[in-house]
């Protein structure tokens, strides 16, 4: 019998579980390797009988911790999938204030009998990564997940492996593409504390990493600091490039 | 010297590109920068770069590539790989004619890589002197600016005019795809060796320390501060190893395919920055700290490769340099840095920094070279599990031949579409059958504790030197082994066990931590009944209620318990490092002499043969002169009982 698969949304775009619908030519492959319980994005059935379960999107209200718990019950293996459920996602970024603050800013014009404390649905709760409220078998990083990661995921879980993914900073696929570095054209980026994976996806089109994989095991952190000094960021340039993707570190937390 | 009309020279590489058969790879720009690529018009050449992104090493030991494809389900009917057509690599600048030179003594001269010869004796050089030197680039006291041979052709472009160097025959064929090329004349024989003088006298930098010297430097200043200021900045990103042409470390993984039934072998740069690289099954790392990792770059590069093979593994291109974001690669700055704190009469060896001896016609065609990374099917004809963790495999090859292992040797288990791991052989050499103890840290040996007789596994090796039997002939032995060292330990013991008359008094001395994990139970019993040996064990703790025969304490605990005489003993240490530095603390104590002492020591034997760098400890390969050692080999060395 095929193992069953869950897709589940938290405090997230989708855009992950898009990159599974994406997956084109090899979807076919995995469709074949397992049965889908339940997947938003491209079928309307539902089933609580399911042996993996990809969570996507931080974890965010109380109802949001039920129902995760819930899944934790169900499914054999849980995957944080992509970086709003392994890190928090951009989202995490306001739990630097506080949740008043947060809704008196957002919320700045809105009638206050409408947005009043009683109202959940403009709630300013603080964000969480999957693993910071139930056990975690495994991430799969990303903003959003890489396809070739996921199945490698897959094949890993699916043949007993322990899923690996790269501990090395993205510098070591940057040079492995003899990508320019965008250091030497004017550029920052977060690739050599930032974990590889991707296939370094932004700096080979120019773009700045920003870390949306989280940071390597052991990253080098005051090294990095020191680059971007040098290379000419002010502090608050710095702590925007460190908390967009990865406040949790600056929460304190050590994500795998 | 011949030379071509520019005109002519473009006449020429559009006739290479379009009518040789060969691929034409050639400098090319890359976002500012310079890469080699394949070249599709004369015009996109560029000869007057000043250094490429990566360099050729790419072609020869390339990011990635598919070693053996093979199906799960007949896997020793593995497919390898096919090799690309015939190549031309046009505009390689001396030092990387010179780094490729030192590729093939690292590889051709160890034998082992026959993807790497096939690719080398199938790709022509021609190269290019360096009319554009790059901010970084040290060549010029490298004494690597220029080159007499390592290329087919060689090329200097002068502007109106380009002159063409033969290096070989087969470059001379090339310019048959050549019209109007003409002797050169005194005039263009002198204006390229101004133009060499002139790039090489640009590419100097002040670097203190001639490459004759670096062997000293390095070797006097292993503990020089600078090492971890200069580290403080390294971002342990590992750039600096992968834009090397003399950094060749590779790493292998093993893939399986979504049908899950196919899958690859595959090898990829790895290099001795990165956190990873020294980590073992078991997951400890043995470069822990960035500076260790930072100093052991340099050291290979200017002590363990010169000690190796006689030269300087630094050509003194600048890639490292320029590619350091952090600033803190260069080795111009690192070295000058090193001379500065300790300025001292730095000893230059005789050595030329940059000779290579291998050459490239007198190794066999490739076809005779045996693929050392094929690993070779053997039946398990046996398992027994004797903790939680370890399980006993009793393994035959399909050739129905002995191993042929010495006892202390390893081999390389293989499990295809999971991978590799490095073991120990723990029985005696001689039998058919031989026995690996397996302990459950990682994927390998996870899905090895699955396997039933009959299995199929691949094996490599043996491998490294083991336990030299001759020597050890007569003489008083006694053995101190701990926890899983018992394995590699116990295939000495069973030979001496069993050619008895052939050694000397024999004393074993045996820890674990708790009683259920002792190893080979029966065994250890049998030891303590023997008259002619003596045999003491002992565990860490001891839980209540658990029967125990033996002692509770460290192994340290038991060396007093069995007379010997400190003068006239061999011990034989192998356990964990910790456990090292107790042991051999107390033996030194009791008076045994260093060279009376032999360890065995574990390290990532990613591939056996001396290629990977994974094992590398200092300037030793543990997989090639190690897994044992004489203590007096290593003792000095900082790394080996980390």
């Amino acid at each position: 019998m095929k193992p069953r698969v869950a897709f589940f949304d938290f405090a997230s775009c989708e855009g992950c579980q898009l990159q599974v619908a994406n997956l084109e030519e090899t979807l076919l492959d995995v469709l074949a390797l397992v049965d889908v319980a339940s997947f938003r994005e491209v079928m309307k059935e539902h089933s609580d009988d399911y042996d993996i379960a990809f969570i996507e999107g931080s974890i965010a209200r109380p109802l949001d911790e039920e129902r995760l718990k819930r899944i934790r019950e169900r499914a054999k293996v849980l995957i944080a999938f992509g970086a709003c459920a392994h890190l928090g996602g951009v989202q995490r970024l306001g739990n630097r204030w506080s949740p008043e603050e947060n809704k008196r800013v957002v919320y700045e014009e809105a009638d206050p009998r409408d947005i009043g404390d009683t109202n959940p649905f403009f709630e300013q709760p603080r964000h969480r990564a999957v693993e910071e409220v139930v056990p975690v078998d495994c991430v799969i990083p990303g903003c959003p997940v890489n396809r070739d990661e996921f199945a490698r995921v897959l094949v890993a879980l699916l043949t007993g492996k322990k899923p690996s993914i790269p501990n090395y900073p993205v510098c070591v696929e940057c040079k492995k593409k003899e990508n320019v570095c965008l250091f030497t054209v004017g550029k920052v980026c977060m690739g050599p504390v930032t974990r590889a994976g991707c296939g370094a996806a932004c700096p080979t089109f120019g773009s700045e990493c920003e870390a949306c994989r989280g940071y390597i095991s052991h990253p080098h952190e005051q090294a990095q600091t020191d680059v971007l000094v040098k290379y000419g960021l002010t502090p608050d340039e710095i702590l925007s490039r460190k908390t967009l993707f990865t406040s949790r570190y600056l929460e304190g937390g050590r994500p795998a | 010297m011949k030379v071509l009309s520019k005109h002519d020279f473009h006449t020429f590489v559009r006739a290479l590109i379009r009518d040789s058969g060969m691929e034409v790879e050639g400098v090319k720009a890359k976002g500012g920068k310079f890469a080699f690529g394949p070249l599709e018009s004369t015009e996109e050449l560029r000869l007057d770069y000043d250094t490429t992104l990566l360099p050729v090493k790419k072609y020869f030991l390339p990011q990635y590539e598919t070693m053996m494809k093979f199906d799960l389900a007949n896997p020793f009917a593995m497919q390898q790989p096919d090799f690309p057509a015939r190549k031309i690599l046009l505009g390689v600048h001396p030092y990387d004619i010179v780094a490729l030179r030192q590729m093939d003594s690292y590889f051709l001269d160890t034998e082992t890589l026959g993807a790497f010869m096939k690719r080398r004796k199938n790709t022509l050089i021609v190269g290019s002197d360096v009319l554009t030197v790059s901010s970084k680039a040290f060549f010029g006291c490298m004494g690597t600016g220029e080159v007499h041979s390592g290329y087919d052709l060689f090329l200097t472009d002068l502007g109106e005019r380009v002159a063409v160097e033969l290096g070989t025959e087969e470059g001379a064929r090339l310019l048959r795809y050549a019209a109007n090329l003409r002797e050169a004349t005194p005039v263009d024989v002198q204006k390229v060796k101004a133009l060499r003088s002139a790039s090489a006298a640009t590419a100097m930098r002040g670097l203190k320390v001639k490459p004759q010297g670096w062997h000293d430097l390095l070797g006097k200043n292993f503990d020089s501060p600078v090492w971890k200021e200069q580290a403080d900045k390294c971002l342990a990103c590992g750039s600096c190893t992968l834009v090397c042409p003399t950094c060749f470390c590779y790493d292998v993984q093993d893939d399986i395919n979504l049908d899950l039934r196919t899958g690859e072998r595959g090898r990829t740069w790895d290099g001795c920055l990165l956190r990873q690289f020294t980590q073992v099954g078991s997951g400890e790392i043995f470069r822990e700290d960035i500076v260790d990792r930072y100093r052991h770059r340099f050291h290979r590069k200017g002590e363990y490769l010169p000690d190796r093979l006689g030269f300087v593994a630094c050509v003194g291109c600048g890639r490292c340099a320029l590619q350091c974001i952090a600033d803190t690669a260069d080795p111009v700055q690192m070295l000058n840095k090193l001379f500065d704190a300790s300025p001292h009469l730095v000893e230059e060896s005789v050595m030329d920094p940059h000779t290579v001896r291998t050459n490239l016609r007198e190794i066999a065609s490739s076809e005779e070279i045996l693929p050392l990374h094929l690993p070779q099917p053997g039946t398990v004809t046996r398992v027994e599990r004797m903790t939680d963790r370890e399980t006993l495999f009793t393994i035959e090859m399909e050739s129905e031949m002995p191993l042929g292992h010495q006892p202390g040797q390893f081999v390389e288990v293989s499990l295809f579409g999971t991978g590799e791991a490095p073991i120990s052989v723990c029985s005696a050499p001689g039998a058919i059958a031989f026995e690996l103890l397996v302990r459950r840290v990682g994927d390998v040996t996870t899905r090895l504790h699955a396997l039933k007789a009959g299995d199929l596994v691949g094996i490599r090796g043996p491998f490294g030197r083991g336990f030299d039997i001759t020597a050890l002939g007569g003489k008083n032995l006694v053995f101190i082994g701990g926890g899983l060292g018992i394995a590699p330990m116990r295939s000495l013991v069973n030979h001496v066990l069993g050619h008895r008359a052939d050694f000397g008094e024999v004393s074993i001395l045996y820890g674990c931590k708790e009683p259920r994990e002792l190893l080979f139970r029966e065994e250890v019993a049998g030891w303590a009944k023997r008259g002619d040996i003596r045999h003491k064990k002992t565990v860490d703790r001891c839980p209540q209620d658990t029967p125990w025969d033996g002692e509770v304490g460290v192994v340290t605990k038991l060396i007093p318990q069995v007379p010997f005489d400190p003068s006239d003993v061999t011990a034989i240490v192998v356990g964990p490092p910790i456990m090292y530095r107790f042991v051999l603390a107390e033996l030194l104590k009791l008076g045994v002499s260093e060279h009376r002492i032999i360890v065995s020591l574990e390290r990532r034997m990613k591939c056996g043969v001396g290629t990977c760098g994974h094992c590398q400890m200092h300037g030793v390969y543990v997989c090639q002169e190690g897994p044992v050692f004489n203590y007096t080999e290593i003792k000095d060395l900082p790394e080996a009982f980390t």
